[in-house]
C-alpha cells in the first residue's frame, strides 16, 4: 500500500475513533488496562526474579548445584523437608569434583555444601541448676545446697499441675504416673535428707529422672549447612559476620544464623518482649490490633519459668524484691509475680520491656548457646544411630538484605569435618581421637548401668554418643549430659582434609552468571565425562519451593493476563463488529467507488492498531510511572517469604525494555486478534449496498 | 463509434423467499461515449437494478453487460473493483460521503485509491474539481456542515475527479428540493459538455427527464418504447 493511502487510513482511523467516543473509550480502557497489567506485572515479577536470584545465588546456592544422581529427593536448599526427611544423597569425595569443575573456563569456584538437620540441647534450666548443685555439693556449701534444694522443690511444685493435666490426656498413663512419683520424691523432705548423705545418688536421680521432665524448649532444631568456612565468605557476597568472630581456618566450629540466634536461641521471654517493643515503637502497631503482638503477649505469662528456672538463687531473690516494688498489688511467690509482670498490654509494655532488660536480663543466660560457648549437636545418621558432636559457637552471621528472612536466616554454617562426623563418617584417626577424649571425660560421672548401656550400646561402639534411635527419654538425656561434659574436640584440620571427603552438594559459582545455561551445559558435560555419577541443577531448581514460587507467580500472572485478554478479545470483537455494522453504508460506498476488499480490511486493522498504540502506550507509560514510583519508595515485604523473594525488606522494582516490548506485542496481538473477525465481515460488504443506502 | 456501455438481452432475477423477482427481463441497449442519458420509469421498474449492472456493483443473471469493451459477468470481484475505480464514477441518491473526512479529503479519496498520482498532482486535480462544482470556499468542511445540494456537488466532484469514462447517478436529485435538483442537473450537463464524460442517471422526476438528451424508459423490467431510445429526445 502506498504511503499516502496509509496516511489517509490512519487519519480516517483517528477520526473514526474520535467520532465513536463510547466504543473508543471502552476498547481503549481495556487495552490500557491490559497493557498496564502486562508491563507492570512482568516488571514486578522480573524484579522479584532478580531479587530472588540475588537472595539465592549470593547466599547459599551459587549459580548451579551439584549433587548425587541417585538422590532420592530433589535438592532443596531452602525450605523443604524437615529433620532429614529428605535424602539428597551424598558426594562421596568432593576433591575430584572440585578439581574437574574448577578447571572449566566457565567456573569460578566450587564450594561444598553439606545440608544437615541437627538437634541442640537448649533451654536446660534444670541442668544448670543441677550443675550448680553438683558444684555446691563438691565444695560442701551447705547454704547454697539448701537454697538450691528450695529452688528445685519449687521447680518440682511448678511442674506438678502441668503433669497432672497431661495425665488426663496422655495415652501412656503409666509413664506419666512414674514421672509424678519421681516429682513427689523430689518434693519430699526424705529425698533431700538422703541427698545430704549420698549426694551422687541423689544427683544422678535428679539428672536422669527429673531433668527430662522439663521438656519445654529443651530441643532446638538447627538447619546446618556445612561448608569450607574459609572460602565461603569470600565467594558468597551476601555473607556478613554479625557477632563474634570467623571460625579460624582449620578449626571446627559453627556460625549461627543471626535470625536463628535471635528467634530460637534467645530466651523466649526476651524474644517476645523484643517483638512487642519493636512493634510498638518502630512499626506503630498495637497489641490490641496486631495479632502478631497479641500472640506474643498471650504467650508471655505462660513462659515465666524461662525466667524463674534460670535465675540463680540470689538473683531470684533480687528479682523478686524488685518485682514486688514494681507490682505492689501482686501477691504470691516469684512465679506468680513473674506471671503478673509478663501480663503486658499497650500501656505497660514499654515499661516492662525496660524493666526486663534493666533488672532481669543481666541475671539470665539470655541465649541458650551464647557466642563463645560450646554446643552439642545431635544428628541421626543414615543407619539410624544418634551421633553427637560438640562445637564452639564462634559467632553469628547474616546474609545482607535478608536479615529478617527466616528462609535465608534458617541455615547455620558449620565446618565440614564436624558435619562428616555427625553424618556418620569418620576417619579412623578421628575415631580413635574422639574415643580417647570421651573415655577420659565424663563417663564415670554417669556411672549407672542403664546410662552406660545407653552410652556404649550392647557392643563397644566406637562413638560414645551413639544411642539406639527412638529412646528420646531419660536415658537419652543422660547421654546428652555425658556428651556435654566433654569439651569441644580440640582437633584441627588442613584445607586438604576439608576437600577430601563427603559433602551433600556443591555450589558452582560461574564467572559469568548471565551465561547460566552455557555454564550448566559445560558442568553437565564435565561430570558426565568424568563419570562422577552426579547431577547438576540451576539455582532456581536447587532452591526448592522459593525458587519455584516465582514460576508459580509468573503462571498466575500469565493466567490473569490471559483471562483479561480473553475478555478483551470478546469485548473488542463485539465493539468492532458493531462499528462494522454501523459503517456498512460507508464501506459499501468505498467499495463502489473502487476500494478493494483488502483496503477495507486494512481500515479496520489500522483503526484498532491506532487505538492499540495510543491506549497501549498510555497503559505502558502508566505502568512505567507506577513502577518507577515504587522503585523509588519500595514495596514493603509484609512477611518473611516475601522478604526472601524481594531480597530484602523492600522491593525496588524496575521496568526494562523487554517489559515494554512484551506489553506492546501482547496488546497488538490481542487487538489484532479481536479485530480479525469484524474486519473479515467488513470485507464481505457488497458495493451494491451503497446504492441502497438510505440515510 | 463503438458503444461504451452495451447490454444485450440482460435479465436480472432477485430471489425473494420461494419466488423470484424478475427486476429486468431481456434488456438490450447501447450507450455511446459522451451521451447524457436519463433512465426513467415508475418505482419498481428496474432503474436501480439497471444502473447496478452498468456500475459493475452487480452482475446479470443472464445476458451480457459490456462496459468499455469488457464483459462484466466474466470478471472477479477484484477486476470489477478495478473497473469501477478506473472507468466509472458514482453519484448516489443519499450522497454517501465519508462522514469523518472533509470535503477535500472526500474528493481526494478515489485518487488515493488509484494511487498513481503525486501529492502535487492530486492537489491540483482535487482543487480544480472542487472549483468546477463551486465549493472552493467550503473546501475544509465536513459533510455534516454542508447542505444537501452542496453534498451532492461534492459527490459529483468525487465521481469526476478520476476522469472516468462513465458517471452513474441513481436518482441524484431525489433528496433535494426542485431548485437545487435543477442546479445539480445543470451542473452535470455542463460537465458533460466540457469533459465528454458519459452521464447515465435515473430519475422519475419529469422535469429532470426533460433535460436529458436521451431517455430510456423502463416499465416492469423491460425497455418500453424503441422509438424513445433514439437519440436527442430532449434538450
Ligand atoms: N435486492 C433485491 N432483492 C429482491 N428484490 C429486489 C432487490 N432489489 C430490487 N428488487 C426488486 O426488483 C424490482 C426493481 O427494483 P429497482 O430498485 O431496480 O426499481 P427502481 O426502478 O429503482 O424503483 P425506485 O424508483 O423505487 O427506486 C422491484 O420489484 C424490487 O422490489
Ligand atoms: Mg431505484
Amino acid at each position: 500500500m502506498r504511503g499516502s493511502m496509509s496516511l489517509v487510513l490512519v487519519r480516517t482511523a483517528l477520526r473514526n475513533l474520535v467520532a465513536h467516543k463510547a466504543k473508543t473509550s471502552i476498547v481503549g480502557s481495556i487495552i490500557f488496562f491490559g497493557s498496564f497489567l502486562v508491563v507492570f506485572g512482568t516488571a514486578l515479577l522480573d524484579s522479584i526474579d532478580r531479587g530472588m536470584s540475588g537472595s539465592i545465588t549470593e547466599s547459599l546456592a551459587g549459580h548451579l548445584q551439584i549433587y548425587a544422581k541417585d538422590a532420592r529427593d530433589k535438592l532443596q536448599l531452602f525450605g523443604g523437608g524437615f529433620m532429614g526427611g529428605d535424602d539428597f544423597g551424598a558426594i562421596r569425595d568432593f576433591k575430584p569434583v572440585r578439581e574437574i569443575l574448577e578447571a572449566l573456563p566457565e567456573v569460578k569456584a566450587v564450594v561444598p555444601l553439606g545440608l544437615q538437620m541437627v538437634t541442640v540441647m537448649g533451654g536446660n534450666e534444670i541442668d544448670q541448676t543441677l550443675e550448680e548443685l553438683r558444684q555446691a555439693v563438691k565444695s560442701g556449701d551447705d547454704d547454697k545446697i539448701h537454697s538450691l534444694a528450695v529452688k528445685l522443690r519449687a521447680m518440682a511444685d511448678d511442674l506438678l499441675p502441668d503433669l497432672e493435666r497431661r495425665r488426663h490426656i496422655a495415652r501412656d498413663k503409666a509413664e506419666i504416673e512414674n514421672q509424678l512419683r519421681d516429682l513427689a520424691r523430689v518434693r519430699s523432705d526424705a529425698f533431700w535428707a538422703e541427698l545430704a548423705k549420698d549426694p551422687e545418688r541423689g544427683l544422678t536421680f535428679l539428672e536422669a529422672h527429673v531433668a527430662p521432665l522439663v521438656l519445654d524448649g529443651r530441643f532446638l532444631y538447627f538447619r546446618n549447612v556445612a561448608t569450607d568456612l574459609t572460602r565461603f565468605p569470600r565467594l558468597f557476597d551476601r555473607f556478613e559476620l554479625v557477632d563474634g568472630q570467623m571460625v579460624p581456618p582449620g578449626e571446627p566450629g559453627i556460625l549461627l544464623a543471626k535470625r536463628t540466634y535471635e528467634t530460637w536461641v534467645k530466651n523466649p521471654v526476651a524474644r517476645d518482649l523484643d517483638k512487642i517493643y519493636q512493634g510498638l515503637t518502630t512499626q506503630n502497631l498495637s497489641i490490641a490490633t496486631a495479632t502478631e503482638l497479641a500472640d506474643a503477649a498471650r504467650r508471655l505469662p505462660r513462659q515465666y519459668r524461662r525466667i524463674s528456672f534460670q535465675l540463680a538463687v540470689e538473683d531470684a531473690r533480687t528479682v523478686e524484691r524488685e518485682l514486688r516494688r514494681l507490682l505492689p498489688e501482686s501477691t504470691g511467690d516469684l512465679g506468680a509475680l513473674l506471671q503478673d509482670f509478663l501480663r503486658v498490654d499497650d500501656d505497660n509494655a514499654v515499661g516492662r520491656y525496660r524493666f526486663f532488660y534493666d533488672v532481669i536480663a543481666p541475671r539470665l543466660p539470655l541465649y541458650t548457646v551464647p557466642v563463645g560457648s560450646d554446643v552439642i549437636l545431635r544428628a541421626v545418621t543414615k543407619t539410624g544411630y544418634f551421633k553427637a558432636a560438640k562445637v564452639k559457637v564462634w559467632g553469628t552471621f547474616r546474609f545482607k538484605g535478608l536479615e529478617d528472612s527466616d528462609l535465608a536466616g534458617a541455615s547455620n554454617l558449620i565446618d565440614l569435618l564436624t558435619f562428616r562426623e555427625l553424618y556418620g563418617i569418620m576417619t579412623d584417626d578421628k575415631q580413635r581421637e574422639l574415643q580417647g577424649i570421651r573415655d577420659a571425660v565424663g563417663v564415670k560421672d554417669v556411672a549407672r548401668e542403664d546410662a552406660e548401656a545407653a552410652l556404649f550400646g550392647g557392643d563397644a561402639r566406637p562413638s560414645s554418643a551413639d544411642a539406639t534411635p527412638g529412646t528420646l527419654g531419660a536415658i537419652d538425656a543422660v547421654a546428652e549430659i555425658a556428651a556435654a561434659k566433654a569439651p569441644a574436640p580440640a582437633v584441627t584440620f588442613t584445607p586438604e582434609e576439608v576437600d577430601n571427603g563427603l559433602t551433600i552438594s556443591a555450589a558452582v559459582i560461574l564467572k559469568d552468571p548471565s551465561r547460566l545455561h552455557q555454564g550448566l551445559a559445560a558442568v553437565q558435560r564435565a561430570i558426565d565425562a568424568a563419570n562422577l555419577n552426579l547431577q547438576v541443577v540451576d539455582w532456581q531448581t536447587a532452591a526448592g519451593i522459593p525458587g519455584q514460587l516465582v514460576t508459580v507467580m509468573r503462571l498466575v500472572l500469565y493466567l490473569a493476563i490471559f483471562i483479561i485478554f480473553l475478555v478483551a478479545l470478546v469485548i473488542i470483537n463485539n465493539a468492532m463488529l458493531m462499528a462494522m455494522v454501523e459503517r456498512i453504508g460507508e464501506i459499501g460506498t468505498m467499495r463502489a467507488i473502487g476500494a478493494q476488499r483488502s483496503l477495507v480490511m486494512w481500515m479496520f486493522i489500522v483503526e484498532i492498531l491506532t487505538l492499540g498504540a495510543i491506549a497501549g502506550t498510555a497503559g505502558a507509560l502508566a505502568a512505567l510511572a507506577v513502577v518507577s514510583w515504587l522503585g523509588h519508595v519500595g514495596i514493603p515485604a509484609p512477611n518473611d517469604q516475601l522478604q526472601f523473594l524481594f531480597s530484602g525488606p523492600r522491593l525496588y522494582p524496575a521496568a526494562g525494555l523487554e517489559n515494554l516490548l512484551l506489553g506492546c506485542a501482547s496488546v497488538c496481538l490481542v487487538s489484532l486478534g479481536s479485530t480479525l473477525y469484524p474486519a473479515r465481515m467488513a470485507t464481505r460488504v457488497q458495493p451494491v449496498v451503497a446504492m441502497q443506502a438510505k440515510e | 463509434m463503438p458503444a461504451i456501455v452495451s447490454l444485450s438481452n440482460v435479465a436480472k432475477d432477485y430471489p425473494l423467499g420461494k419466488t423470484v423477482v424478475r427486476a429486468l427481463r431481456g434488456v438490450s441497449l447501447a450507450i455511446e461515449k459522451g451521451e447524457f442519458v436519463a433512465i426513467a420509469g415508475p418505482s419498481g421498474s428496474g432503474k436501480t437494478t439497471l444502473l447496478n449492472l452498468i456500475g459493475c456493483v452487480d452482475v446479470p443473471s443472464s445476458g451480457e453487460v459490456t462496459i468499455d469493451g469488457r464483459s462484466t459477468s466474466a470478471l472477479h470481484d477484484r477486476e470489477l473493483t478495478n473497473l469501477r475505480l478506473h472507468s466509472l464514477g458514482f453519484i448516489f441518491q443519499t450522497f454517501n460521503l465519508v462522514a469523518v473526512l472533509n470535503l477535500y479529503q472526500n474528493v481526494e479519496f478515489p485518487l488515493l485509491l488509484k494511487g498513481h498520482h503525486t501529492a502535487a498532482e492530486r492537489k491540483k486535480k482535487v482543487e480544480a474539481m472542487i472549483d468546477k462544482v463551486g465549493l472552493t470556499p467550503q473546501i475544509g468542511q465536513r459533510p455534516n456542515e454542508l447542505s444537501g445540494g452542496q453534498r451532492q456537488r461534492v459527490a459529483i466532484a468525487r465521481a469526476l475527479v478520476t476522469e472516468p469514462k462513465i458517471v452513474l447517478a441513481d436518482e441524484p436529485t431525489a433528496n433535494l428540493d426542485s431548485v437545487t435538483g435543477q442546479n445539480i442537473i445543470d451542473l452535470m450537463k455542463a460537465l458533460n459538455d466540457t469533459l465528454t464524460t458519459t452521464f447515465i442517471f435515473s430519475t422519475h422526476d419529469q422535469r429532470v427527464i426533460s433535460h436529458a438528451r436521451r431517455v430510456i424508459r423502463l416499465v416492469d423490467g423491460v425497455v418500453e418504447d424503441g422509438a424513445a431510445q433514439a437519440r436527442g429526445a430532449g434538450g
